[in-house]
């Protein structure tokens, strides 16, 4: 058993070395210029007339769902491209055989290659999350300083109770919507997510003929995901009184597809409305055990696929 | 050329068969009670309708479908910034419209959506050099005002707890419709609200102290209210408002003929 | 002459009836890249597999390995199932083309097959060192394998295939590619690798090479086995022998010669006299590594 874990890690390891070195990496540095580019141009957005801690409002949640949606759309795209290509680069180098030759189960050698796009997902959703609490940091240092600005042109503001009063309460209203220590929360959800768009793609990967099919279907199956709930509940309610056939093809999306719009959860978190610990616990319990059965699935298609 | 044992394709496509069918009713199961979590939490699932669709465009929608929606939001919300700068008020007014109902939860939408109409397209209106007629230039920013204020109740029933949002309302009645009573009621929703400055809590009192009026009975109470909120440390110390809530309580007591046991200032 | 010990060795690998065939679905037919093979290779044997490309030899070192699985019949290597586990630890494959990771170097290619053999630490450390030196790769092993040449990339290969020490090993064209010099390295190789009771399975085009080294052969063609043995039986020419003379004979000597051996019955016509020729392999070796007395080649096995 343990040497079965050693050896997954090994070809983990090695595939994300393989990503490093090809420069998967430097996807990252685009997007690191479009944070730091999108978070210029919003902060160019002052309404003025407005009160500080009100105007930020409206520009911190611009950078958060901005920050937030460039880690998702960056993260989906990489999970994609990255695991479509894992075995169908395998089999065509014929890399597969020199490993399979040796003392590697085959289910070893799938769960191995995944490991290494988790590792590699990972590794660049947490340098995104660096690139974006920098441009949330520097977000709250403008507002801080816009703050002071405002009240600075009041006067003596320091000695007058009330104005010390609401100026101390903007202060907090920037650094509390800013410092949200929930952001952590949406940052694991969205990376559940990839990590779920992945096992799609590798599952689909395991009897596709070409990548160029895992893409497409592995895109197709995320955006139905998103609709998912809609033909679950109908089709619970209703499934008896449609036709077979569109019962079935409903049924069929209610009973297969998983439910990528669960994950949108992240919008009330990005939105400032707390949601409990244990619901996002939940969540990721979800998607973790679906994890688990389509990794299952993989394995026994790719264990009898010809090679 | 795939050929493998008939006997071995049969036991793939049975085990695949089992895994499946084993966490099918287990995941439909589960993803219901997820949903059932998310919306007691006020999570209101999107149900794209037509006028939504309508309003959004292809590209948009297949955004907002792929859960890209906040920022699909966001986009359109910077349109409504451009339309208030060329003063295009019922396209702004639209968009203010299409953004709420993508994202009824960001209360930010409501709160400077209000803002926007109820504030800023209401005073262009009133000074609408095309508009001669002043009655009609009153009547239109009117109009406005009534929009920013829909807009704002609206934004409340979704986001009840988003202080802000009653605060802004108790301005606008405040400030704008002169309607003290309704602004003492809001501020003092809004300062029930988790997070909401302290110093709200004074402005119903306020309101009532402006409200000329025939309320003095309610005046009396709020500023009762606001007494017996402080500790008896901060009774002595003497700042600013303290020392007005006592001076209105005392008025009050006066005006209304308290008996003088039952005074907080019997003297 | 096959000799038969009292006690044979083990065998290493044994095939029975196996079968591989592929359905061709849009020509509704079906091709049977190996039919019924029946083979038996005894531990400590050089084995070669000879045939045209397609004939199926490929695909029985596939089915050896586990790689894929067959149609019909079995195969055993040391009593095992290939695809298990231990029959695997003691495989050991160089593959036709380099089938590594390009973007690593030497020393990590080994290193990473060899912790997937189960090896770590200091232990693999020294094996690596004693497998570079052996496959004489020191220059290239800080280099990724991308920037190989075909020689240094069949040197991983075999120095790969052997992390592990393996019992057996199957070589798939070991010296394609590779120059004279190299070939007879892989070929001393080999050699030294039965010497150590090793069991090798190889195939190769270079039917000369194969002649060196094998104890055995099996022909393929169209998927069959057609001709197996040792060489020894296979090549000798019976009803013949042949003298070496280590000097120039003259006309008149070699008619004397030939009336002397004719008196022992046999017809003088038939009697050849031939002069011996080098290898150009031998020719090759001898100018370029300046070896003036190469003994010209005998025509017997040794």
């Amino acid at each position: 058993m343990i040497s079965s874990l050693h050896r997954i890690l090994i070809i983990g390891r090695n595939t994300l070395t393989e990503a490093v070195r090809q420069k998967v990496l430097s996807v990252l540095l685009v997007f690191a210029l479009i944070q730091i580019s999108s978070s210029i141009f919003i902060s160019q957005l002052a309404t003025p007339d407005l009160d500080a801690a009100g105007l930020f409002a409206e520009q911190i949640k611009l950078v958060k769902d901005a920050g937030c949606g460039a880690i998702g759309l960056f993260g989906f795209f990489i999970a994609l491209l990255s695991t479509a290509l894992l075995i169908p680069q395998e089999l065509d180098k014929r890399t597969i055989y020199t490993i399979l030759a040796k003392p590697v189960r085959r289910a070893e050698f799938l769960l191995g290659k995944f490991l290494g796009v988790v590792l590699l997902l990972a590794l660049c959703v947490a340098l995104m999350s660096l690139a974006f609490a920098a441009t949330l940091y520097w977000q709250e240092s403008i507002g801080l300083a816009t703050v002071e600005a405002n009240y600075g042109q009041v006067g003596d503001w320091q000695h007058n109770a009330h104005a010390r009063e609401m100026h101390d309460n903007d202060v907090a209203l920037i650094i509390h919507q800013v410092r949200d220590p929930q952001l952590v929360e949406a940052i694991v959800l969205i990376f559940a997510k990839i990590i779920m768009t992945a096992v799609i793609a590798l599952l689909i990967s395991t009897f596709a003929t070409s990548w160029i099919f895992t893409i497409i279907t592995t895109f197709l199956v995320y955006l139905i995901g998103h609709g998912e709930g809609m033909a679950r509940t109908y089709w619970l309610a209703h499934g008896a009184e449609t036709t077979i056939w569109q019962s079935g093809l409903i049924g069929l999306i209610a009973l297969l597809i998983p439910d990528m719009n669960s994950f949108t959860i992240v919008d009330e978190i990005l939105a400032g409305h707390q949601v409990p610990w244990h619901d996002v616990l939940n969540l990721l319990c979800y998607a973790n055990v679906y994890v688990i059965v389509l990794l299952a699935v993989s394995v026994v298609i790719f264990d009898y696929r010809e090679l | 050329m795939n050929d493998f044992p008939l006997r071995l394709r049969l036991r793939r496509a049975a085990l695949v068969a089992l895994l499946l069918g084993l966490w099918a009713p287990f995941k439909v199961a589960w993803e219901q009670q997820i949903s059932r979590q998310q919306d007691e939490i006020r999570y209101h699932g999107l149900v794209m309708t037509r006028e939504l669709r309508d309003g959004l465009g292809q590209g948009l929608t297949i955004g907002v479908l792929s859960g890209m929606r906040s920022v699909v939001a966001d986009i359109i919300w910077l349109n409504v910034t451009t339309a208030w700068e060329n003063q295009e008020w019922f396209r702004m007014g639209g968009l203010i419209n299409l953004c709420t109902s993508l994202q009824p939860r960001a209360a930010v939408f409501w709160d400077m959506g209000g803002w926007h109409l109820a504030w800023n397209a209401s005073v262009a209106a009133m000074h609408d050099k095309d508009q001669p007629n002043e009655l009609r230039r009153i009547k239109a920013s009117r109009y406005w005002i009534d929009q920013g204020l829909d807009v704002y109740k609206r934004g409340i029933e979704n986001n009840p707890e988003y202080w802000r949002l009653w605060r802004d309302t108790a301005m606008l009645y405040d400030q704008r419709l002169k309607d003290y009573p309704k602004a003492a009621y809001y501020y003092k929703e809004a300062s029930k609200r988790p997070g909401a400055p302290v110093f709200l809590e004074r402005f119903p009192a306020l309101m009532y102290d402006k409200y000329h009026g025939n309320d003095d009975q309610a005046a009396y109470a709020e500023w009762k209210e606001l007494w017996e909120r402080l500790t008896p440390e901060e009774r002595e110390m003497k700042e600013h408002w303290k020392e007005k809530i006592e001076n209105n309580i005392r008025e009050l007591e006066r005006k209304l003929s308290v008996p003088k046991e039952k005074r907080i200032f019997p003297n | 002459m096959e000799t038969s010990a009292i006690a044979a060795p083990p065998l290493a690998v044994e095939t029975i009836g196996l079968t591989k065939r592929y359905p061709l679905t849009w020509k509704r037919k079906v091709l049977v890249a190996l039919d019924h093979l029946d083979l038996q290779v005894r531990q400590g044997e050089v084995f070669g597999l000879l045939g045209p490309n397609g004939s199926g030899k490929s695909t029985t070192l596939k089915l050896l390995l586990g790689l894929i699985v067959p149609s019909e019949g079995e195969a055993r290597v040391f009593g095992l199932s290939p695809d298990s586990l231990e029959a695997r630890n003691r495989i050991g494959f160089l593959p036709e083309n380099p089938y590594f990771y390009a973007f690593l170097n030497g020393d990590e290619t080994l290193r990473f097959y060899g912790k997937l053999c189960g090896l770590s630490g200091a232990k693999l450390e020294k094996r690596i060192e004693e497998l570079i030196d052996l496959v004489g790769l020191q220059n290239g092993r800080e280099r990724p394998l991308r920037s190989y040449s075909k020689g240094m990339l069949q040197r991983i290969g075999l120095a790969q295939a052997m992390i592990h020490d393996p019992d057996l090993l199957f070589l798939d064209e070991p010296t394609a590619g590779v120059d004279p010099l190299g070939s007879v390295q892989i070929r001393d190789l080999i050699l030294r690798l039965k010497k150590m009771g090793k069991t090798v399975i190889f195939s190769s085009h270079l039917l000369e090479q194969v002649q060196e080294v094998a104890d055995r052969v099996a022909i393929f063609s169209l998927g069959k086995k057609v001709l197996e043995g040792s060489l020894e039986s296979l090549l000798t020419v019976n009803q013949s022998t042949q003298v070496l003379i280590p000097t120039e004979m003259t006309p008149q000597q070699q008619d004397k010669l030939r009336q002397f051996i004719a008196q022992g019955g046999v017809d003088e016509k038939e009697i050849r006299f031939t002069r011996p020729h080098l290898s150009l392999e031998q020719l090759y070796l001898r100018t370029v590594q300046n070896q003036p007395d190469v003994a010209p080649k005998e025509q017997s096995r040794p």
